[in-house]
């Protein structure tokens, strides 16, 4: 029986996870403790938080696993940089002294800022973390596994066959050729801020027509084995830290757009990239679907597991679970880099001799809400406070209300999606609700849609759909009802679509008891879900972020485990 | 509120576990299959030690994972 600690780091997403006698017991993303948003950092916080939550000391920690090898990445980076010369002869003074300033020590590093002996740190390949971030806490005892992200050490993508607690790698694609630069790229393109904008760029697409085919084949070439390659001249990844694409990609597409421009889809030009944005989903889709189907039949399994930022990618998740020929399909909530930590972390605890873990069911894995701290400094700020003895069925007649209430109770989510325990609730029912959430907090673009989260077993009243091994984690989307939009016009997306949480008790109890209550008071049991932050900012963690965020945002009420903080009237 | 972090190990131990990291990368690049690049990374390492001993640089931007 052992403790491990998994650290992922030094690119975005930097996160840590404890795992102790195979139990997943802690795992947080270092950008809710450093309120850096995507902290790439060595996540030394979130690890020492980690040990605390468990009262573990650092000199107890058997194993601490590092997510990636970092000499094998030293490798690629030095070949890439040699076999592009002489594009890449001005980045190579800033590629090595990153690389020899800081990666290739990040072990030493590691065992001096969290106190775990050197010889207890150990690495993990890049693409094995994230496919044991998937496959060991699901829920299957046999699944392909498909890892898609912008690349690892060498690998973009690889299939991998799990069965008990073991891997086996079958199929890679290797870098320079990757799904997850394709789609950087052309979130570049697009003008959004790559490692950030593809959440846009897939709220985008649902604007647009897939109807430009011919040019993306000139862009990627997808083959009927699910292997592909991308047009290199059309991409800088190779030899540009900054832009991602080339000038190959603006010949075939035009002129990328301005970043920062207000968007207006009624504007021709605006409605050409939003039909791009549609057609790269639409490619992106083909090929994913492309690898699944090779991955199905490589392994024979009727389950398939998904990991990688990739797989972040909700809709492309849903043409998967519809098309790719899986009865189930799982995507791990932290899918992306940081989940990278989770699977180094199981891999080691796995070499140490423990079990595989049991089949993850909730997210809320990070720091419980310090209830008794947030009392006193709301008192010292002279807010208002009232504890209370129901906080759900209170949380439920303020939505009902039509006021948009932050909500933190419990420990806080792992991985992007607020799921409940940090996050803003409103009533799904009217539009304008959105427009609201948008002025006084998100500021997000008008296309991007907000997701609604629904008692579990009222999924088919709602949605075109029912409860899967994907939706309590909001990695999938599915058709709203015909009847029922105008019901949830804050939640339907364009498409007709949205991208549902379906709640129940064991996995989000704080939130299944205020949809039960908005059930029991006669309302639909959904609440518009959205994350508890502002534009640019980490989702809140900690009372104080919550009471911060209180005083710099227009929102009517702030519920703090049982403690109701409100504002006038 | 963030938790203490622990005293950070002495200077010779620092360099101890340095020396050891620098042992580990050479074995690594001693494969046959990687012997083309041992040239170059003799000097990248002399170019590394250098910026360890001068606090080393960081550098963030949106594809550096992919180059650096």
């Amino acid at each position: 029986m052992a403790c491990v600690l998994g650290i992922s780091a030094h690119y975005h997403d930097a996160a840590a996870a404890l795992v102790v006698d195979g139990r997943v017991v802690a795992a947080i993303q270092e950008e809710r403790l450093s309120r850096i948003k995507n902290d790439p950092g060595l996540p030394i916080a979130a690890a020492l938080a980690c040990l605390q939550f468990a009262g573990i000391d650092p000199g107890a920690v058997d194993a601490l696993a590092f997510y990636e090898e970092p000499f094998a990445k030293l490798e690629r980076v030095l070949v890439h940089l040699l076999r592009n010369l002489p594009r890449t002869w001005r980045l190579f003074p800033r590629a090595l002294a990153s690389q020899l300033g800081s990666k290739i020590w990040v072990l030493d590093h590691l065992s001096e800022a969290t106190g775990v002996p050197r010889g207890r740190v150990l690495t993990c390949e890049h693409h094995h973390s994230h496919a044991a971030s998937a496959f060991l806490v699901s829920p299957y005892d046999d699944a392909a596994v498909l890892v898609v992200d912008g690349v690892g050490e060498a690998h973009s993508t690889t299939l991998w066959h799990g069965q008990g607690g073991a891997l086996r790698l079958l199929a890679s694609v290797d870098f320079p050729h990757s799904l997850g630069l394709l789609y950087a790229g052309l979130t570049a393109w697009l003008g959004f801020p790559v490692n950030e904008g593809e959440y846009k760029v897939m709220g985008l697409a649902a604007w647009g027509r897939p109807h430009l085919r011919d040019e993306f084949s000139k862009i990627v070439t997808l083959h009927p084995d699910g292997a592909y390659e991308l047009e290199l001249g059309c991409f800088a990844h190779m030899s540009d830290a900054e832009l991602g694409f080339g000038p190959g990609l603006e010949r075939i597409l035009g002129p990328r757009r301005p970043p920062g421009r207000p968007w207006d889809l009624d504007d021709p030009a605006d409605r050409r990239y939003a039909d791009v944005a549609a057609t790269l989903q639409a490619v992106l889709e083909d090929a994913l679907l492309g690898l699944a189907q090779r991955a199905r039949a490589l392994t024979g399994s009727h389950n398939l597991c998904l990991a990688g930022g990739v797989a972040l990618n909700a809709r492309a998740n849903a043409r998967l679970r519809r098309e790719a020929g899986f009865a189930r399909v799982f995507v791990q909530p932290a899918a992306g880099d940081a989940g990278g930590a989770l699977g180094a972390a199981l891999i080691a605890a796995q070499r140490l001799g423990d079990p595989r873990p049991s089949a993850l069911l909730s997210a809320a894995l990070g720091l419980p809400i310090d209830a008794a701290r947030g009392h006193d400094v709301a008192r010292a700020l002279g807010l208002s406070v009232r504890r209370l003895d129901d906080p759900a069925t209170t949380t439920a007649r303020l939505i009902a209300e039509d006021r948009i209430v932050a909500h933190a109770r419990g420990r806080f989510e792992w991985g992007p999606r607020a799921l409940g325990q940090r996050s803003l609730l409103a009533r799904p029912r009217d539009r304008n609700i959105r427009e609201r959430m948008n002025r006084l907090i998100k500021q997000r673009e008008p296309f991007r849609p907000f997701a609604p989260a629904v008692l579990s077993e009222s999924t088919a009243e709602y949605f075109a759909a029912d409860a899967d091994d994907m939706s309590p984690f909001m990695t999938t989307v599915a058709p709203v009802l015909d009847t029922k939009r105008e019901r949830l016009a804050a939640v339907t997306h364009e498409d007709g679509s949205a991208r549902l949480q379906t709640v129940e008790a064991t996995r989000a109890p704080e939130l299944h008891a205020v949809l039960t209550a908005l059930a029991a008071a006669g309302e639909d049991p959904i609440a518009l879900n959205t994350s508890f932050n502002g534009a640019g900012e980490p989702i809140v963690a900690s009372s104080e972020d919550a009471l911060a965020f209180f005083l710099r945002h227009n929102i009517d009420a702030l519920i703090l485990e049982d403690l109701l903080i409100e504002r006038p009237k | 509120m963030n938790p203490p972090r622990p005293q950070r190990p002495g200077l010779l131990r620092r360099l101890g576990a340095r020396a050891r990291t620098v042992l580990r990368l050479i074995l690594h690049f001693l494969h046959p299959a990687r012997f083309v690049l041992a040239p170059l990374l003799i000097v990248l390492l002399l170019a590394g030690m250098l910026l360890m001993f001068t606090g080393g640089l960081a550098y963030v931007a949106p594809f550096v994972y992919t180059l650096f």
